[in-house]
């Protein structure tokens, strides 16, 4: 990235083609990293309407602290786009998932504006198929899986220009 | 200046016959004077109470407390197994402090429970006095520290550690405590050790915890007209919850959950739950749930009248999780089991080794210390999906042929437990590659041969 690591108060979105592509490992780290401060209070992660069970032993292997971890089930989207907001100007967390199937333009510019204004991570995962469409998001990253390696492609980023990494085979 | 300083320390851990202050230099900080000792403690300490588990004790105790505010309304919960009453400001009442210390005794003997009692002008005395089970009672402050002498240390309730470190010192009893060196032992025990000291000698003002009358908030308010609409409601429900939130603060106590009724002319009440993540007072915390609530409600007939409710009054327990304002809203619009935490367990078999958690924040932080311990097998590869259920990989059921369209990458790793409680598993897992591209947590049944999708490398 431009700079260096995630940008933090910004929305990122990142489309995938499939889950299981390594999408959730790209930011670990960093969220490990984020908690281990030593700044005091630990940050909370708060996951809205993941894909599937968030598994502790996996996410604790990490280094991610599930004292501070929180997972939102909200039945629809537009209670889960209210969860993102809420989370990201609640001003306790280092970072919000949001798992999103839908488009819905005003709502996304409210959770950039959130995040913006926080300086939490809000990060957005979406269906491949929202690629063509526009985004208020700071970066957006399209993941694939391409003959031998997952392939990153940076669609939109700011102060930086778009581009292809190669993730390797992992 | 500097003489001045040490003049004062001097003082401060002056012992049982403290030398004359010599009159302070003018440049001195004056020293504050003791506090007045007006008060008169009652302790008593109900040795049964041990034996009861965790969360009954404490409402034994609250029902305890309820039945001890007949006599002041001063109570105090000393958990797990006493109660402090403030006396003083009831003998006009009750008669001569022995009259009242024996009528206070009488009723946990009507009551059937069995008490340990004393009377003391400091809480922490009082105390010390009646979980040594010396009934007596004392008024005059000045003889304290002769009366606790012949205490054993037991009495205090200190932390094993520091009585273990007094032991080794050679000393038994209050008393002997009482005359080593204040520096030493500020520096062995600590400053806390110290106020503690001064504060049951009645030298020091009593870090007691805030006072709690157990009793339950019941807020109730008619309307002139009848309302038909959520807005006016939110505005006219407003006094309500300020005088619910002042009658909180006034008692300095708070809340987990409150229920609030709205009363119709035909139709029974509606009735709406108001939970937040730990005991609360707050004015804003309130708000938020409340607003939120409300704005989910759908009127089913004009409100007459409304009440707020609650449980018994819980003591503030002063640190509260930054996140628990965002956990309630969250709760108050979602639903309570939608918003959940999630905790690892020491378990081999995958879909047991985790588990959700509601409690949240972390107040049971010290509990859930196990989740940093890394468990067996933090070698091996996790996925961050698990399936609820592990997903048979042919459509057939009989899930026998694994090449089809994903390879293995990784593995064996032989997961064989639980045959003890007839939940037994044995599987190989591996990380497999689906063509598509996504990492696969898969097994083979030993036994069927079978493969399952049981995770997902996200």
């Amino acid at each position: 990235m431009p700079g260096g690591g995630w940008p933090t108060a910004s929305l990122i979105e990142v489309l995938i083609g499939d889950n299981g592509l390594g999408e959730v490992q790209l930011f670990l780290p960093a969220l490990a990293a984020r908690q281990q401060a030593p700044s005091g209070e630990v940050p909370w992660l708060v996951w809205i309407a993941p894909p599937h069970e968030p598994y502790a032993p996996a996410l604790a292997q990490q280094g991610i602290d599930l004292r501070r971890f929180l997972v939102v089930r909200p039945v629809s989207a537009t209670e889960a786009l209210w969860a993102a907001e809420q989370a990201l100007n609640s001003g306790v967390c280092a970072a919000v998932f949001l798992w999103l199937k839908g488009t819905d333009d005003r709502w996304l510019r409210r959770l950039k504006l959130a995040a913006e204004a926080s300086g939490a991570l809000g990060v957005l995962f979406r269906p491949e198929s929202h690629r063509f469409e526009s985004s208020p998001a700071n970066l957006r990253l399209l993941m694939t899986r391409g003959e031998h390696a997952v392939h990153l492609e940076l669609l939109k980023v700011r102060g930086g220009r778009p581009g292809f990494v190669d993730l390797g085979p992992g | 200046m500097v003489r001045a300083k040490q003049s004062r320390t001097a003082d401060l851990f002056a012992q049982e016959a403290p030398p004359p202050v010599p009159p302070p230099p003018v440049q001195a900080p004056p020293v504050p004077a003791p506090p007045r000792l007006r008060s008169l403690w009652y302790a008593a300490v109900f040795p049964g109470m041990h034996e009861v588990p965790e969360p009954e004790a404490l409402s034994h105790l609250q029902r305890l407390a309820r039945h001890a505010q007949r006599f002041t309304s001063l109570v105090s919960l000393e958990p797990p197994a006493a109660l402090l009453l403030e006396i003083r400001g009831s003998l006009r009442l009750f008669g001569p402090p022995a009259a009242l210390h024996a009528r206070i005794d009488a009723g946990w003997e009507a009551l059937g429970v069995r008490a340990q009692s004393a009377a003391a002008p400091s809480p922490l005395a009082a105390l010390w006095l009646a979980r040594a089970g010396e009934r007596t009672l004392i008024e005059d402050a000045a003889t304290l520290a002769g009366r606790l002498a012949g205490l054993p240390l037991a009495c205090m309730a200190w932390d094993p550690k520091r009585l273990a470190l007094l032991r080794a010192l050679g000393v038994r009893r209050v008393g002997e405590l009482l005359r080593l060196p204040r520096a030493g032992l500020a520096r062995r025990l600590g400053p806390a050790a110290l106020l503690e000291i001064d504060a049951a000698l009645g030298r020091a003002p009593s870090p007691r915890r805030a006072f709690v009358a157990c009793e339950r908030l019941r807020e109730r308010c008619d309307f002139e007209i009848e309302i038909v609409e959520v807005g006016a409601l939110e505005r006219a429900l407003e006094p309500l919850i300020e005088r619910c939130v002042s009658h909180l603060r006034a008692r300095q106590a708070g809340v987990q959950a409150l229920e609030l009724r709205l009363r119709h002319r035909a139709l029974p009440s509606t009735r709406l739950h108001l939970g937040f993540a730990g005991v609360t007072g707050d004015r804003r915390r309130l708000w938020g749930v409340f607003t939120e609530r409300l704005s989910r409600l759908a009127l089913v007939a004009p409100v007459r009248a409304a009440a707020l409710l609650s449980g018994p009054l819980q003591i503030l327990s002063g640190g509260c999780d930054e996140a628990a304002p965002l956990i309630e809203r969250l709760r108050a619009r979602l639903g309570e089991s939608a918003v959940y935490g999630i905790r690892r367990i020491a378990e081999h078999r995958p879909e047991a080794a985790w588990r959700r958690v509601q409690e949240l924040p972390g107040r049971f932080a010290a509990a859930a210390a196990a989740d940093t311990v890394p468990a067996d097998g933090d070698r091996v590869p996790r996925p961050v999906w698990l399936l609820r259920e592990p997903l048979c990989l042919a459509a057939d059921g009989t899930g026998t042929s694994p090449r089809d369209g994903w390879r293995l990458e990784q593995g064996p790793e032989r997961i064989e437990s639980g045959w003890w409680d007839g939940m037994g598993i044995a599987r190989d897992y591996y990380v497999a590659r689906h063509a598509e591209g996504a990492r696969l947590w898969v097994f083979q049944e030993r036994r069927s041969k079978h493969w399952y999708l049981h995770g997902v490398f996200a």
